[in-house]
């Protein structure tokens, strides 16, 4: 509780630093400028004799310019302290840009995860085509261990519409026209059906 | 946004440059044996514009960080969307060096001369 009372203390004494290094930079560059102008003032009355005046002139202007551009640095220092203190410390402005940032990153990882879940659809798509092919070759015989990708919709479909048609006998047809559909999906897709039924 | 005051600053930088350019810009003139009254107005509008521009600016920042500031540090993060979206990259990566290893499969077979 001790440190917590600290702490806003520290705060508000910056902040009030802050106030006073503002108000006495451009209270100094106010007053040293217009000394400046008034001493450009050429008087004839001087009670030393006129080089002494000209040279003290000369060198109280010399000063007071100094002090503007001191004057001038304090304020660009307490311009940079202000950004910093901007930085750390405004919640509002702080929480947008973490919302901003997060919303980014999310959208992009949401478009990889699409792009990825299109890709597997289509390699699915290929691989149902190259198993098939690959299966009812000669050198493809599995063994009912694992089951192929066009095997398993052979089944699914098979299951599907055994209540509706009345020859779950007869898969030559459903082939077919699986095949059909499916070549001119892959023919859609990538252009190599006439490919693969040259190589086997 | 942050960014809206940050920028703000900035002006605030370029002004200040602008008051002591003017009030250098002012004196040289004063130092000619004729000098031009047109410009001396124009440099004495231009540092007094600058000059109350800087000072309302700076206390309107400062009135607003007095609001706004609180004592405790921020523990917001940006970390789990990063980790996230780092797993995705890994993931996509990852597909495009099995599809790669694939290809190279691929063309093994068809030309196993090569």
């Amino acid at each position: 509780m001790a440190t917590q009372r600290v702490l806003p203390q520290s705060k508000e004494s910056l902040l009030q630093n802050y106030n006073k290094r503002l108000k006495d930079d451009i209270r100094s560059i106010l007053d040293n400028f217009t000394e400046i102008i008034k001493t450009a003032k050429v008087e004839d009355e001087t009670q030393v004799s006129r080089a002494t005046q000209a040279e003290q002139d000369h060198y109280e202007m010399h000063v007071r310019a100094a002090n503007i551009v001191r004057a001038g640095e304090s304020l660009m220092k307490l311009v940079s302290d202000l950004k910093q203190f901007l930085i750390l410390n405004d919640f509002p402005s702080v929480n947008d840009a973490i919302s901003h940032r997060n919303q980014q990153l999310r959208a992009l990882q949401e478009e990889c995860d699409k792009k990825l879940i299109s890709l597997r659809d289509e390699i699915a798509i290929d691989l149902y085509e190259l198993e098939e092919e690959y299966y009812s070759s000669s050198c493809g015989q599995w063994d009912g261990v694992e089951l192929p990708l066009c095997e398993a919709f052979h089944r699914q479909d098979s299951w599907g519409s055994s209540s509706t048609t009345s020859d779950p006998l007869h898969p030559n047809t459903e082939d077919s026209d699986r095949l059909g559909t499916q070549e001119s999906l892959q023919r859609h897709l990538n252009g190599h059906g006439t490919n693969t039924t040259e190589q086997s | 946004m942050a960014n809206d005051r940050l920028r703000q600053l900035e002006d605030v930088e370029k002004e200040i440059a602008l008051v002591l350019q003017s009030a250098g810009t002012i004196v040289l003139e004063l130092s000619k044996e004729k000098a031009n009254a047109n410009l001396l107005d124009r440099q004495l509008n231009q540092f007094q514009t600058s000059i109350n521009r800087v000072e309302n600016e700076l206390s309107a920042q400062i009135r607003y960080l007095t609001q706004v500031a609180t004592g405790q540090p921020h523990e917001g993060s940006t970390y789990s969307a990063r980790k996230d979206c780092q797993m995705a990259l890994n993931r996509a990566e990852y597909a495009r060096v099995k599809l790669g290893e694939l290809a190279r499969t691929c063309e093994m077979m068809l030309d196993p001369q090569t």
